[in-house]
């Protein structure tokens, strides 16, 4: 029981990962990241080809490095420009990015499932309530609660994370206040796709790696982040935490519950409350 | 014993949680009557219109058109039967011909009127344009036009001259003025150019913080101390 | 500045001699497609234009609900799967005359898009797509797992019964039948909405679209009309799915999932989605130059994503909107 409910938690953390990344977007550009599902999946690929060759940290760090300069040429390109634009056209161009994407990573890397290798130091299982529990599991715990914890603090405690939360709220009131909200814009969005590329990486060895890898975790974490509550951190890290239970409990008792109960949660508050998207009429 | 109210406001309130924007306004516009609906800002002049025409609902106080309560029903319901409003911001259609968006409005009130209400309004060069294309001003116009589409019996008014020129403005109360006479519509009027309130005004009722400061003739709300006060003492 | 959701040419107000036009330019349009299977001698060509028929049904459906109710669906394959599907096991099971299933399976879409339609009504915008994609990914969950049904992600087969309204059943698999039959439908659904952009409803819809709350204000029901422009949305894409799934008497949850919804979406766009024929012209020229890739087949979805994000940005209006815009600017020269 106790290895079910971890085993949720492990979800969850991916999910959260990815989640929050949407969440970084979003509240500073109101945009709805579609491609932010093959991001993971190119994250994830590019860590794999340093691991593969046995540098498996190095593959994280550059992965998340490479991701996170993505990240800011999209921001500059893309966001940035589409500001002014109807929001569902960036819906539009991020989706043609992930189609995009999803061939770069097919030409270089091929269709074929790959394997992404645990590294040696997180190799090996603990005893958990009397079951092995893989010690890399709990490493995917460890590091989306230091994300969480991070992130909270940088949020609160640091100025720049003020000024995400301000903008997050209003950012024409923000930058009326005197803060560049493209200049902050350029850091978060690297940062959620940093997120996005460091969720790839550590998700690598829990899944197989295909180039479609990333069309279930997008509407997954779509999921998290609209039970969440738009541009709520908190509320992501919690979602994350449900669906993540929700998804495995689902795997073992009760399927159709677990698969149904996500996407009806999703469509009941996008119903009840769409307003915190853009576009919706109240 | 009915006096013929086209439209009545009875104890209307709007509360939004703790505060108030309307505090039990009664006001009551005779048939074919012009009124002026005048205040500072933030007085509830908008949010008198919105009750009146059921963009607000559910809140204490009761809607009579001519003497009917229509408190409970949708602004789609009222227009029907024939109290129609216009807006401070241009509420158009875009997209569609200034003809087309005419025609539809007549399909819901008597599927005529609509040549009539071009040519009063000065509208008919501009049939097939779509409304996104034309002048800010003949936007303005055009929005009057949706509201007067099958000669509705009561018309309120949003700051209509919003925006428009001094010249515009006065050539839109001229033909205000000329409809409504002609027409029998009564129309209650909220407008922050005092020219055009004194213009074509029957009568007028003051707020002031969501309250009946005072109502009355031109001349005695011209006049009266109190409007001057809160005019003068409002103003930032 | 335009967007693809910007909408199009407004309707004018002469019914009379539109309809007249409309029915003539479809009357011609289904002449030339009977006289197809004549005309061109090769199965495989008729075979991939009956495909490419399919694909431009389901995009004009997408199309059509961005043109009058000015929304994008990631969902709209929810309904091409529940047409297929709602034939597909009515008839494997062998529950009722297939014309009878037909006619269900076109009925069930049409009536659950209505109730949606409604259900929808205040939902615009990003919270619309993500909500359509939400629901159609729903249908596929559940037509992925619900094996007693149509076992599942394996897909079923199926078999009609010996004739079809009238006729043996084996012609509607033979590519130069079914090429004239879906053809035929892509005509008349074309004319249709035609027809009923030029309705009261079709324009009280556009309205709706343009500013729903004036809508109200001068005394419409703003619900209603949109609704059923979802259905009439959704009726295109279950007849899609229909007679994709008579077509290859095989049902999968492939015609469930949110990349059909996204492609037919990419179709209509590329095509131009203010245009009645958009669509469905940008589904015909995307399925002939995916065939004539070949080679270079590997980089498809990158092609795609490519022209996506390029007529987006620099042609919203789509390639009939540029065609349209080279004719009329070549009318007016001296």
């Amino acid at each position: 029981m106790a290895i079910q409910l971890l085993n949720g938690v492990v979800y969850g953390g991916l999910l959260y990962l990815l989640a929050v990344g949407l969440v970084l977007i979003f509240g500073l550009r109101e945009v709805v990241n579609f491609a932010h599902g093959a991001l993971f999946m190119l994250g994830s690929y590019i860590g794999y080809t340093l691991a593969a060759a046995g540098h498996w940290w190095l593959g994280l760090l550059v992965s998340v490095v490479v991701m996170a300069a993505v990240g800011c040429i999209l921001d500059v390109l893309v966001f940035r420009s589409l500001r002014k634009h109807d929001h569902i056209v960036t819906v539009l161009i991020t989706f043609g990015l992930l189609l995009i994407l999803e061939t770069v990573v097919t030409v270089t890397w091929g269709k074929a499932y790959l394997s992404y290798p645990v590294p040696k130091l997180l190799a090996g299982t603990v005893e958990i309530a009397g079951s092995p529990f893989p010690i890399y599991r709990l490493f995917i715990i460890a590091v989306s609660l230091l994300v969480a914890a991070g992130l909270a603090a940088w949020l609160r405690f640091t100025r720049m994370g003020l000024y995400v939360r301000a903008a997050s709220t209003n950012a024409h009131v923000t930058s009326i206040q005197g803060i560049d909200v493209d200049r902050l814009s350029l850091v978060v969005v690297g940062l959620g796709t940093a997120l996005a590329g460091l969720s790839g990486v550590v998700a690598g060895p829990l899944l197989t790696l295909s180039p479609t890898m990333g069309n279930y975790i997008l509407i997954d974490s779509f999921i998290v982040v609209v039970i969440g509550g738009l541009g709520s951190f908190g509320g992501a890290f919690i979602a994350a935490l449900l669906i993540g239970q929700i998804h495995n409990l689902g795997a073992i008792h009760l399927p159709w519950a677990a698969t149904m109960l996500p996407f009806l949660l999703m469509i009941g508050i996008l119903i009840w409350r769409p307003t915190g998207f853009a576009g919706s009429r109240t | 014993m009915s006096e013929g109210f086209a439209i009545q406001g009875i104890g209307v309130e709007r509360r939004y949680g703790g505060f108030s924007a309307l505090k039990g306004v009664d006001i009551a516009v005779k048939r074919g009557e012009i009124r002026g609906l005048i205040g500072p800002n933030g007085a509830g002049k908008s949010t008198l219109i919105d009750v009146l025409s059921g963009r607000v609902r559910g809140q204490p106080g009761r809607v009579l058109l001519d003497g009917k309560d229509v408190s409970g029903l949708k602004p789609q319901e009222r227009r029907r039967l024939g109290l129609a409003r216009s807006f401070q911001r241009t509420n158009i259609f875009p997209a569609l011909s200034v003809e087309q968006q005419l025609r539809i409005a007549s399909w819901a009130v008597a599927d005529a009127g609509v040549e009539e209400v071009m040519a009063e309004l000065n509208l008919t060069a501009l049939a097939g344009m779509p409304a996104a294309e034309i002048s800010y001003g003949d936007q303005r116009r055009l929005d009057l036009a949706l509201a007067l589409v099958g000669r509705p019996r009561v018309l309120l008014l949003d700051e209509p001259a919003a925006g428009l020129t001094v010249e515009e403005s006065h050539g839109l109360a001229t033909i205000l003025r000329d409809l409504a006479n002609r027409w029998n519509v009564t129309v209650l009027l909220v407008e922050h150019d005092m020219q055009v309130v004194f213009s074509i005004c029957d009568g007028i009722t003051v707020l002031h913080l969501g309250q009946k400061l005072a109502e009355g003739g031109v001349a005695d709300i011209r006049a009266d101390q109190r409007v001057v006060t809160a005019y003068l003492g409002t103003e930032a | 500045m335009t967007s693809i959701v910007d909408k199009g040419a407004p309707a004018e107000v002469r019914p009379a001699s539109k309809t007249a036009r409309i029915l003539g330019v479809a009357a011609l349009a289904l002449a030339i497609g009977i006289a197809a299977p004549w005309l061109v001698a090769s199965k495989l060509t008729l075979s991939l234009t009956t495909q490419a028929i399919f694909d431009a049904l389901l995009a004009t459906s997408v199309g059509f609900l961005v043109l009058q109710n000015g929304r994008v669906s990631f969902g709209q394959a929810a309904f091409f799967g529940l047409g297929g599907y709602a034939f597909g096991v009515l008839v494997a099971r062998q529950l009722m005359a297939p014309e009878l299933a037909f006619i269900l399976a076109l009925a069930l879409p049409t009536l659950i898009a209505f109730l949606l339609g409604i259900v929808f009504a205040r939902i615009t915008g990003v919270a619309h797509a993500m909500l359509t994609l939400a629901v159609g990914q729903a249908f596929y969950e559940v037509a992925f797992r619900w094996r007693e049904l149509a076992k599942g992600d394996d897909g079923m087969s199926f078999e009609l019964p010996e004739r079809f309204f009238g006729f043996a059943s084996r012609h509607f698999q033979d590519p130069a039948v079914m090429v004239v039959v879906a053809w035929s439908i892509l005509v008349l659904a074309l004319a249709g909405l035609a027809l009923f952009v030029n309705s009261r409803v079709g324009q009280i819809a556009a309205a709706v679209r343009d500013n729903e709350e004036r809508a109200r204000f001068i005394g419409h029901d703003t619900t209603i009309p949109p609704a059923i422009v979802y259905a009439i949305s959704a009726f295109l894409a279950a007849i899609a799915g229909l007679l994709q799934a008579t077509y290859n008497g095989y049902i999968a949850p492939q015609m469930f999932h949110w990349s059909l919804s996204g492609s037919a979406l990419i179709m209509a766009v590329v095509g131009g989605a203010q245009f009645i024929v958009g669509p469905a012209i940008g589904a015909v020229c995307f399925f002939f130059l995916k065939d004539f890739a070949g080679r270079f087949a590997e980089y498809w979805p990158a092609i795609v994503g490519t022209v996506l994000v390029a007529v987006t940005l620099l042609m919203p209006q789509g390639m009939v909107g540029l065609a349209s815009r080279a004719w009329t600017g070549r009318r007016s020269k001296p």
